[in-house]
């Protein structure tokens, strides 16, 4: 990537500053218990102050609130309200596959997929959530120093034609959003994806796709090439070839919708040459789910 | 070479080559083109899919087809083939070859292509190593064979002869012919004439006769004659044809001596007719000034018609002395002069005064003895010129004592008294009859009649000078008609009347041909060869075969006789010949000749010129080859799909090659927008840069203190250009006046005068604080004068004490800037404004003034930077600043009058008003 990871961060704050705060949607809290600042509405483990009770038997002394206890002859416990954090854990496509981009003005699908997850990721740690990339390298944290970790760790590049994802580490009911062109072999995928839904985990599949690859526009004899050169495929007419490659593309996305459906994910094609910010808008909508 | 019909191939092995082209066919055939290595992620999807169609990695067949043709093109191409080649002249014989050429006038138009075609002729002679000889049938020279080369090497100097070959050139010609046998080559004009057959037969019976004749149109013009005051002329062709229009022209001299084209017209011969005829009416003294008539765009004598005298009708003025009696016609004095010249001449009336004014050529006095002085003198100065004075004797010149002891300088002789009389009922003798004419006479050839005589003469006195000047005398020796020379003129007398009083020479025919001797008279039908006897004519231009008029002054002269008769040869060309007093064309149609078309016999192989040209088809073949190739690359990248670039390329080539007609909004655009969109005021760019800030400077001012005291809130000022800004966007334009600035343009003022016109208020400051008052004494004074010359500026006055400017929005007397100077002018008040009772003000005029004129610097009272503060210092301390703000008043005051007008001089109605409303 001729990209550094300070312009990457730069760019991708850009467009995270562009949306209130997104929270997250925190259903499955209960599995969670790690602190963040979605209340709960009860008392619990949390920074702000929810209510004074009278002290009840058993509970220790350490937990009196001295200043309001001597007010009066009882002696009152402040409770603080439950928070708890939601974690996200992001997948984005290393593969070489990725960095391919069918026009000099159009950004390489890293480039964007990348961009969309470090402006999610900003979004999210804005709003107090925690994220980290699948896998080992990078468990879910908060604050500003772990966007710069994504950065480093997004720039980061696969030599393989086309990466699986990676669906190790995952936490339990924590959310997930992958990002890739899913050119791959679908059963590594649906394995992952399988794999997510037992452990709880929800979450967002976003299919960056170039508009080349979308709409076939290849005429004449021509050998196609994957980007690291391990595939190839010679025909005499591309222009014929046009149809049934579209017809396997849409069986591609279904597939994976269908894939969605089924864990309960949510699937989004997002193109090169329309603005990220779009993809962005339809990420902030799916994270944020039903609080919209 | 090889031929193919009309091709024929310089090495035609080459086209073997084309055996191979189907093999190539089949390799071509087999390789597909090449693939394009394209980077594509989405490989994956197309991996096990094959192509439908199985043929489709052979070329197409209409690609391997255009490059079969390309090849094809350039084997031929490469083989030399040649469209019409020369055929190879079949069992050339080596006998010797006569070129017979007519090399007249009729083949002079397409000399060029002869000579051409006799120079490939004699190539080919010169490598079949035959000897060649040249024989010019209208030149005849003795026939001498020689190598090709030699001929070859004098063939420019060959020309063709204005004339045609005639009957002795043909005898010539024959006589010119060698013993021995050869073969011959007749280059044609394809004129018919009797002495071609004689000379074809003996041709014939000395070898093989080939004809070469040029099928082209030829085109001949028929001498001019005048009929009924207008030119006919008559146009031949030589061969019948469709209907065709030439082109007739006249050339001739301007007025002032340049040649010129006098008329061009054009003439239609109408299909299949030989002949046309033309009139052209024309001025007579235009008519006199056409040196030559010509049919456009032939080069030939035969084209060419020269207009002799026969074209020009003279002057004549006819004085008699006295005037006929009526009812008595036959003795009127001047009756059978009428009938000799009317048909031939313009004659002229009234007296001799009257008619010197119209320079006549010729003046006939009859019978009038004495001339006033006056008339003397002015008929000397015309005579001198070149005037021909013919002067008829009668009873009053007889009676006279004119040129009786010394010679009139009007008469060509002295008179003896009274003249005689002979044969008549008184007196003794015969009536005496004419002698023959000397050869030095003018009338020498004309015959005379033994019935012509002469009663009555007025005798010539006997002078030493006398012999020389007869002309004509009658059998006894006494002198009938005298001539002498005056200047450039002549005097002539006849020694008998002009009627048939004295002589019967009036009623004969020679006295008609006498008189067009005299060139008195100039006959308009064909020359009589009789007429001409005797005469000798010196050629002053003739014509050479192509049309082109030479000089023939070097020419010897030619016989009357033969210059009329003769056919043209090589001492009588076509040209114009001088007479003695006349001049006389000889061209080379006449009259009466018809063009007839030459017929070979049968068995005479005729050649024409315009055969085919021999081109060369190579080039051709070739190129197309690489246009071939070129489409087959464009065909061949639109096949293998890589010609979308390309064509987006082209696109958008095209595009950009498209007129942008939706323009972005322009400079001028964005400046009307700026201005108008504000209240902006501007100031007048002077070029001197210092200044023109501190005009800025004074501009941002004035537009602060408005901003801040008034509810007039104007945007940032501008600098107009005079020239090039638009002016009407601005209500009130500052203009200070530096002495180096430069006049406005025309369009500037009629910007500026449309612009005061219409509202604008313009203020003038000169910055020198008018020292002077009224001053022209500083240049800047001087620059404004020079500047507002030329402006629509109404009447001036020193603003009065009630003028609006004075009460707009401030109270104000003073009007200062930097200087406390009173004088600021202002349009001046109606003269009708007249104080009214009760009013504070009068009632001024209902404009407001286009341009307020001082010289207190304003500028710099005005002049802000840009935290706000004074530019410029003025005054000391309180004083200066209360300055200032009165300035700074003005300035309010001045914009408010500006955009309010006359407003507050409105407010004087107030009261009144109040009233009426019954307040």
């Amino acid at each position: 990537m001729t990209q550094t990871t300070a312009q990457l961060k730069s760019r991708a704050q850009d467009e995270a500053s562009r949306f209130p705060a997104l929270l997250a949607r925190a259903e499955q809290l209960a599995g969670t218990v790690l602190l963040g600042e979605h209340g709960r509405r009860r008392a619990g483990l949390g920074d702000d102050f929810w209510q004074y009770r009278p002290m009840r038997a058993g509970d220790s002394l350490r937990w009196v609130d001295w200043r309001r206890s001597a007010k009066g002859d009882d002696q009152f416990i402040r409770e603080r309200e439950w928070q708890v954090a939601q974690s996200v854990q992001l997948w984005v496509d290393p593969g070489a596959s990725m960095r391919f981009s069918s026009q000099k003005d159009l950004p390489t699908k890293a480039d964007r997929a990348q961009l969309i997850a470090l402006a999610a990721a900003v979004l999210l740690i804005r709003g107090g959530e925690r994220v980290g990339l699948t896998g080992w390298d990078l468990p879910p944290r908060r604050g500003e120093a772990q966007v710069l970790r994504l950065a480093e760790m997004l720039s980061r590049e696969d030599t393989t034609d086309y990466a699986e994802p990676e669906a190790r580490g995952m936490l339990p009911h924590a959310r997930s959003l992958f990002i890739s062109d899913f050119m791959s072999d679908i059963a590594p995928i649906e394995a992952a994806l399988t794999k997510a839904a037992d452990r709880g985990v929800r979450g967002v599949l976003v299919q960056v796709l170039d508009p080349s690859e979308e709409a076939f526009p290849f005429q004449g004899r021509t050998i196609f090439e994957s980007v690291g050169k391990s595939l190839a495929h010679e025909t005499l007419k591309a222009g014929e070839l046009r149809d049934r490659y579209l017809q396997r593309l849409a069986e591609r996305k279904d597939r994976l919708e269908t894939l969605c459906r089924l864990t309960g994910w949510q699937f989004y094609c997002h193109h090169t040459d329309h603005s990220a910010q779009s993809a962005l808008l339809w990420l902030y909508r799916a994270l944020d789910g039903g609080h919209g | 070479m090889t031929l193919f019909g009309v091709l024929g191939f310089t090495t035609p092995m080459l086209l073997v080559s084309l055996l191979a082209l189907p093999i190539l066919w089949v390799i071509l055939r087999a390789v597909p083109p090449a693939p394009v290595r394209r980077l594509f992620p989405g490989v994956v999807l197309l991996l096990g899919l094959k192509d439908d169609d199985q043929v489709t990695d052979r070329t197409p067949w209409w690609l391997l087809l255009l490059r079969m043709l390309a090849v094809a093109a350039v084997i031929v191409g490469l083989a030399g083939p040649i469209l019409n080649p020369e055929p190879k002249q079949e069992a050339a014989g080596d006998a010797p070859l006569l070129v017979v050429m007519d090399a007249s006038w009729a083949s002079a138009s397409d000399w060029r292509a002869r000579m051409r075609a006799l120079d490939g002729l004699l190539a080919k002679a010169g490598r079949d190593e035959r000897p060649v000889a040249l024989l010019r049938l209208s030149n005849p020279e003795p026939v001498q064979f020689s190598s090709a080369d030699v001929l070859r090497s004098r063939l420019s100097g060959i020309q063709p002869e204005p004339w045609q070959p005639g009957s002795t050139t043909a005898t010539q010609a024959i006589a010119a012919l060698p013993e021995d046998d050869f073969d011959s080559y007749w280059m044609s004009d394809g004129l018919d004439r009797e002495s071609r057959n004689g000379l074809l037969r003996l041709l014939e019976n000395k070898g093989d006769v080939q004809v070469f004749e040029n099928p082209r149109a030829l085109y001949a013009l028929g001498p001019a004659t005048l009929a009924d005051g207008a030119l006919n002329l008559t146009l031949h062709r030589l061969r019948p044809g469709p209907e065709v229009e030439v082109s007739l022209v006249g050339h001739g001299t301007d007025p002032a001596g340049n040649p010129a084209v006098l008329f061009q017209a054009p003439v239609t011969f109408a299909e299949n007719a030989l002949t046309t005829e033309t009139k052209q009416a024309l001025p007579a003294e235009m008519r006199a000034r056409i040196t030559r008539f010509e049919i456009a765009g032939t080069r030939s004598a035969g084209a060419v018609t020269l207009p002799d005298d026969s074209l020009r009708r003279r002057e004549v003025a006819l004085i008699a002395g006295r005037e006929g009696r009526e009812g008595l016609q036959l003795l009127d004095p001047l009756h059978y002069l009428v009938k000799a010249l009317a048909p031939t001449a313009d004659l002229l009336n009234g007296s001799l005064s009257e008619v010197l004014l119209a320079n006549p050529d010729v003046i006939v006095l009859v019978d009038v003895a004495t001339l006033a002085p006056g008339e003397e003198a002015a008929v000397l100065e015309w005579l001198d010129k070149g005037g021909l004075l013919l002067r008829f004797a009668g009873p009053r010149l007889a009676a006279s004592d004119v040129s009786r002891s010394t010679e009139d300088p009007l008469m060509p002789v002295r008179l003896r008294a009274g003249g005689r009389t002979v044969g008549g009922a008184m007196s003794w003798g015969e009536p005496k009859t004419l002698a023959p004419f000397d050869e030095d006479s003018p009338f020498a050839g004309l015959n005379t009649s033994d019935e012509i005589t002469v009663n009555s003469q007025v005798m010539a006195q006997p002078d030493p000078a006398l012999a020389e000047r007869v002309i004509a005398q009658l059998s006894d020796g006494t002198p009938l008609v005298t001539r002498k020379l005056v200047g450039q003129g002549q005097v002539v007398l006849v020694h008998v009347t002009a009627n048939a009083e004295w002589s019967t020479l009036p009623l004969s025919g020679l006295f008609v041909q006498m008189l067009e001797r005299l060139a008195i008279s100039s006959s308009a039908g064909a020359v009589e060869a009789e007429a001409m006897d005797g005469t000798t004519w010196q050629p002053i231009s003739v014509l050479d075969a192509f049309g082109v008029l030479r000089d023939g002054e070097t020419l010897p002269g030619v016989d009357g006789v033969d210059l009329v008769d003769e056919e043209l040869n090589t001492e009588l060309r076509p040209g114009l010949y001088q007479g003695e007093n006349r001049s006389l064309a000889r061209n080379v149609i006449a009259a009466d000749t018809e063009l007839a078309l030459m017929i070979w016999p049968d068995h005479i192989a005729v050649e024409g010129l315009s055969r085919p040209q021999e081109t060369p088809l190579g080039g051709w073949l070739l190129g197309g080859a690489i246009a071939l190739l070129l489409a087959d690359v464009i065909a061949s990248l639109a096949l293998s799909g890589r010609l979308v670039g390309a064509r987006a390329a082209a696109g958008l080539i095209l595009v950009l090659a498209l007129p942008v007609e939706s323009r972005a909004q322009g400079p001028d655009d964005q400046l009307a927008i700026a201005a108008t969109s504000e209240v902006v005021f501007a100031h007048v760019l002077t070029g001197d840069a210092k200044l023109d800030q501190l005009a800025g400077a004074a501009m941002r001012g004035l537009s602060d203190t408005l901003f801040f005291r008034t509810s007039v809130e104007p945007a940032l000022p501008m600098a107009v250009n005079l020239e090039e800004d638009e002016l009407a966007f601005f209500p009130f334009i500052y203009w200070p006046i530096s002495p180096d600035q430069a006049i406005p343009s025309d369009a500037a003022y009629a910007k500026l005068n449309e612009y005061l016109r219409s509202g604008g208020m313009i203020l003038f400051d000169t910055r020198d604080a008018d020292i002077a008052g009224f001053g022209t004494a500083t240049p800047n004074g001087r620059k404004l004068q020079a500047l507002a010359a030329r402006l629509d500026i109404p009447p001036l006055e020193p603003i009065p004490e009630d003028h609006v400017l004075t009460r707009t929005f401030y109270l104000l007397q003073d009007f200062p800037g930097r200087y406390t100077g009173r004088d600021v002018w202002v349009e001046a008040a109606p003269p009708d404004a007249e104080l009214v009772e009760g009013m504070p003000f009068r009632n001024l005029n209902d404009n407001v003034t286009p341009v307020v004129i001082g010289g207190n610097d304003w500028a710099s009272a005005w002049a802000v930077d840009q935290t706000g503060s004074p530019l410029v210092p003025l005054g000391r301390s309180f004083t200066g600043e209360r300055q200032r703000e009165i300035a700074n008043r003005f300035g309010v005051n001045l914009v408010m009058h500006v955009l309010t007008g006359n407003y507050k001089s409105d407010q004087v109605h107030v009261p009144a008003l109040l009233d009426r409303l019954g307040q």
